[in-house]
């Protein structure tokens, strides 16, 4: 169901028979606003330390970095307080939990971070894993150039609702995180597109795909974030993706079963 | 009867404290009117009518708006209505007559009155005047009617108007008008007085089309060689008139040449058309049949790739109508419109979409007073999207249907009181999505519910010339709306929860909504040349347009009333002054207008509105208001003419649920909005013209910060529509040949330059990661269109 791409495609054909259009860098003058705390972070049935980011937004001029905030206190709760994790902090805005644990699918994660005086709170329940079968590559020929992506390939379970996320890594770089629903093909084996064009690698390059099962809440996080980046489709208004986290936070709290894959260039 | 079962709810409704402030008093006040008119009338002296049509000596085409005098024991003037029809009430004795409308030859006549007559007219084009540009309307109309917030566009106006690639276009003609603002870059869309563009009322011969553009926007599917006359009411809507909450366009198509055949058309840049039209029976009933496509796909198959060859871009679109005469008091009118656009990808991708409709129509004289027009309307838009990919494959199919029975009465009452009065009943049927799909495919088939509506409503209302000064026009329209079953229907609370899901059988009505309209303006002469207008409108829209990008979308999706989303309202107040000059060559007005809207419709972040059969539960609602100056100055005749036209505005919206509670710029807000449009004949073959547009960027929201999501970049945005996109402006200029005078096929040549100064006009503004340098963000202005030149060919015979 990818009509914005192709709807972006429609809009770059009229567009380039009308033989103007163009694009161009240019200065805009944008606001200063008060720094916003951003919590990031994530709970997965993988045997690991579990990672969560506190950091704060910062102007738009200056480089792209993580801006961490240290000395916030991260608690984790499972299952509503059956159990109670206390993370570290291992670097600046980075907090990890003291010990490897695997998270279990049905499970309910309360994280609570307190820093300044305030406190903000997120809940996200684990899904069932769904198993990621396989990588493919796709090719599409448009307009006489070949463009090559790569499929994810699974099995989706037939009768609930499933949310599915997708990193992909090039170098140990995101290139590209996306997310998708069984909404039109419930139950049924799925290939999905992995909008990232893979053109510009060369033979031996891997890319590395992981494919989450996400809460409702935390795809329409990403699925909202998508938009306002356009992710290649028309302009939409765009706003901050709804957060699960209460009092004003930015970011995400996620609990997800994780899967990867490795792919590899031939 | 189940219609009024629910009359507890309007009960309620009525007690709104805003309803109750607004409306008992203007209601009370016409129906106080409506009442002494018909009972003050009940035993007037008798009186005889004059009555008939006004047509081209040439074509045979009814002329609409032209002016009709009677000069004698007493005096009556009249405008013919949207079929060339006049009725004028006076008392026995001689009278002068004089019919008049501009660009055409005035005829004066005696006629000896004892009886009731019929008086048909046809007038003579005036090819002596350099009247480059001419106004519809009688000479000083604007200043004497009681209508404000009306703009007319003559069809031979836009033709010498410059316009992107030489498509002449009226949607785009309209936005050079004070009040009327565009919708972005080359775009067909509007916004009136605030409103979104689905919120204007687009009619073709009384039809509405849901989505009036094509290729996304960028041309309107309103070909103009098919056109006849063009009204846009930004306020002061008459009575008649109903369902939309900003404005209504009124387009009258052709009725096609009763005298003889002819043929004209043109061959552009991007599309070709024809247009035919002729006699059915000589002076008895005509047709005309216009079309047009365009070829940018042409381009693809000079290629040998069949990767590029195979990929298809065009659309199309007819207008045929067809009228006969079957005597005096009866005429029968037939059109329609069918349109389409395709794109194809290749063997990927399928997308088509288009608006069918149709139009029959019965005028009918049931007394030399009464008038009659019975229309029968069936409205179709729909969007087909495919997807071939094979484990992918999928087909979408959706429709919005209307049926649609009009009945509408104008009655002269006497020479001071016309009265119009009717009934509407609209079924509409929205089908939002049928998925098909092949047995290989991993998408599943699934249909999504029609809704089905039923919109109705009835109005009165009465033009009366108080006085020689003093004219008023006002009236009361009661509209209704009630969604039907089948299907399941689902509330929901203010987070968005379902609190309740009900199924309902077919004809179950699930929820009906009933709403007074009045409608009131005036106009108070100061002078011969000069007046002041008032106008209260209330208006009502039952159906809504859910689009989360910026720009229209063919799959925009249509929805009606429902248990959460309640009807929008608009009040709107206008003033306004106008004044001719130099003797009607120069045309001034100045209208202020404030709007109140309730019930406006935004969405929650993250709204997809793909086959989602929960989308009300994304909906947020609040109320917007609107208020603004419009400046019009306009020079009428003479070999140089066109008008200014500015408009300083501000629209804002309110949300609990949206940037805090605190009211907002709507995107549609621009402060200051410049046009000017000069047409220059510089003699019997040469026409010059240019338009320069200047406007206020649109309200957008940017962002404020910036901060990391798992590694990537996100940005915060502080408020919504706090920053304003750059200043808009551009310059176009086009020329004109006439072909030599006296041939048998005559043709002309329009060459344009469309933003000669290329000015680099923003389409959308970009943020993101600095492909070349990952540590930075950037901010990438993306402009469509910059100097595009163009050359037309048309040709008449």
């Amino acid at each position: 169901m990818n009509l914005k791409k192709y709807i972006t495609a429609v809009v770059a054909i009229v567009a380039l028979f009308c033989l103007g259009a163009c694009e161009k860098v240019i200065d805009l003058k944008l606001d200063e606003a008060v720094p916003l705390i951003v919590i990031d972070g994530g709970i997965s049935d993988q045997n690991e330390y579990h990672r969560v980011k506190v950091s704060q937004t910062y102007s738009f001029t200056e480089p792209n970095k993580f801006n961490g905030l240290t000395g916030a206190k991260v608690v984790l709760k499972i299952d509503g307080g059956a159990q109670e994790i206390v993370f570290r902090e291992v670097a600046a805005g980075v907090y990890e939990s003291p010990a490897k644990f695997k998270g279990k699918p049905g499970s309910s994660y309360e994280l609570t971070v307190t820093y300044d005086g305030k406190t903000y709170q997120a809940v996200s329940v684990m899904p069932a894993r769904v198993a990621l079968d396989s990588l493919t590559f796709k090719t599409f020929n448009f307009f006489g150039n070949n463009k090559s992506y790569i499929v994810a390939n699974f099995l989706d379970p037939a009768g609930i609702s499933n949310q599915y996320r997708y990193i992909l890594k090039v170098k140990g770089v995101v290139e590209e995180d996306a997310v998708s629903e069984d909404r039109f093909n419930d139950g049924n084996k799925v290939a999905n597109v992995i909008f990232y064009e893979l053109d510009d690698l060369v033979k031996g390059d891997s890319v590395l795909v992981e494919f989450q099962c996400i809460d409702r809440n935390v795809y329409r996080y990403f699925y909202s974030l998508g938009q306002n980046s356009g992710q290649g489709g028309p302009p939409v208004a765009p706003a901050n993706p709804p957060t699960n986290f209460s009092n004003g936070a930015l970011g995400i709290f996620n609990a997800y079963t994780s899967g990867k894959r490795t792919a590899v260039i031939k | 009867m189940r219609y009024f079962a629910k009359s507890q709810q309007m009960y309620i409704y009525l007690q709104h404290p805003y309803t109750q402030f607004f409306m008992p008093y203007t209601i009370r006040v016409v129906l106080i009117l409506l009442f002494l008119v018909l009972f003050q009338h009940s035993n007037a002296q008798t009186k005889r009518t004059v009555n008939g049509n006004v047509t081209d000596a040439k074509t045979g085409e009814t002329l609409i708006g032209a002016s009709v005098k009677l000069t004698g024991p007493v005096s009556a003037g009249g405008i013919t209505n949207a079929y060339g029809f006049y009725s004028l009430n006076v008392t026995d004795g001689s009278y002068e007559v004089s019919v008049s409308f501009i660009g055409y030859r005035t005829i004066l006549q005696k006629v000896e009155l004892s009886k009731d007559i019929r008086l048909n007219f046809t007038l003579e084009e005036d090819n002596q005047l350099d009247e480059v540009v001419i106004s519809a309307t009688k000479k000083n109309e604007n200043v004497s009617s009681p209508q404000m917030g009306l703009q007319k566009i003559n069809v031979r106006e836009i033709n010498n108007v410059p316009v992107l690639l030489g498509e002449r276009d009226v949607l785009k003609t309209l936005q050079l008008l004070p009040g009327i603002k565009s919708a972005g870059e080359g775009n067909s869309g509007f916004y009136v007085r605030g409103g979104s563009t689905d919120q204007n009322l687009i009619l073709l011969d009384e039809a509405p089309v849901y989505n009036a553009s094509h290729l996304l926007g960028f041309f309107s599917t309103f070909n103009s060689d098919a056109i006849k006359d063009v009204s846009v009411y930004k306020g002061g809507m008459p009575a008649q008139y109903g369902g939309r909450l900003a404005s209504v366009l009124d387009i009258k198509m052709n009725d096609g040449n009763r005298k003889e055949f002819t043929a004209e058309g043109g061959i552009g840049l991007i599309s070709s058309r024809l247009k035919v039209e002729g006699p059915i029976v000589k002076d008895k009933g005509s047709f005309m049949v216009s079309a047009r496509r365009t070829y940018m796909d042409a381009f693809f198959k000079l290629s040998s790739d069949s990767s590029i060859n195979s990929n298809t871009l065009y659309f199309y679109d007819v207008n045929a109508k067809a009228n006969y005469q079957l005597d005096d008091k009866n005429t029968l009118y037939l059109s329609g419109y069918f349109g389409r656009d395709k794109l194809g990808l290749a063997e990927t991708f399928g997308f088509n979409w288009g608006n069918a409709t149709v139009t029959l129509r019965w005028n009918h004289l049931y007394s030399n007073k009464l008038f009659s027009n019975t229309s029968l309307i069936y409205s179709n838009y729909n969007y087909v999207i495919q997807n071939f990919m094979e484990e992918n494959n999928f087909e979408v199919n959706s429709s919005i249907k209307d049926f649609n029975l009009k009945q509408d009465f104008e009655y002269g009452l006497s020479n001071d009181h016309q009265l119009k009065f009717g009934l509407n009943i609209i079924h509409h049927t929205i089908a939002p999505g049928k998925l098909t799909a092949d047995a290989r495919s991993s998408v599943n088939e699934t249909t999504y519910e029609n809704r089905k509506g039923l919109e109705s409503a009835i109005y009165i209302s009465d033009e009366w010339a108080v006085s020689e000064r003093l004219n008023l026009v006002y009236g009361l329209r009661l509209s209704g709306f009630s969604l039907m079953g089948p299907g399941n229907f689902k509330t929901y609370d203010k987070d968005g929860n379902i609190t309740q899901t009900r199924s309902y059988g077919s004809g179950d009505f699930v929820k009906n909504y009933l709403n007074l309209e009045p409608r009131f303006s005036a106009s108070y002469q100061l002078d011969k040349s000069s007046s002041l207008k008032g106008a209260y409108t209330r208006n009502i829209q039952n159906i809504h347009l859910m689009s989360n990008s910026t720009s229209t979308s063919p799959t925009d999706l249509y929805i009606m009333n429902s248990n959460n989303v309640k009807p929008e309202i608009a009040d709107q107040v206008a003033m306004g002054y106008f004044r001719n000059f130099n003797e009607d060559k120069y045309e001034f007005s100045a209208e202020i207008y404030y709007k109140k809207m309730q019930h406006q419709i935004e969405y929650r972040s993250g709204t997809d509105l793909r086959g989602n059969g929960n989308v009300e539960a994304d909906l947020l609602y609040g109320d917007g208001r609107a208020y603004g100056i419009e400046l019009f100055l306009k020079k009428r005749f003479g070999k140089f003419n066109g008008w200014i036209g500015y408009t300083y505005s501000r629209t804002e919206r309110q949300f609990d649920a949206i940037n805090e509670g605190k009211w907002f710029y709507a995107k549609q807000d621009r402060t200051h909005d410049l046009s000017l449009v000069g047409i220059y004949k510089a003699g019997p073959r040469w026409t010059f013209s240019s338009v320069f547009v200047y406007n206020t960027g649109n309200a957008v929201t940017y962002p404020s910060g910036k901060y990391q999501v798992n590694g990537r970049t996100a940005f915060y945005y502080k408020e919504k529509n706090g920053y304003r996109t750059p200043a808009y402006h551009r310059l176009d200029v086009a020329a004109t040949l006439e072909g030599k005078p006296g041939k048998k096929l005559q043709s002309s040549w329009s060459f344009g330059i469309y933003n000669l100064y290329n000015r680099q006009n923003p389409f959308s503004i970009d943020f993101k990661d600095d492909p070349d340098d990952k540590t930075r963000t950037q901010v990438v202005r993306t402009t469509l269109f910059g100097i595009i030149p163009s050359v037309t060919w048309n040709f008449k015979f």
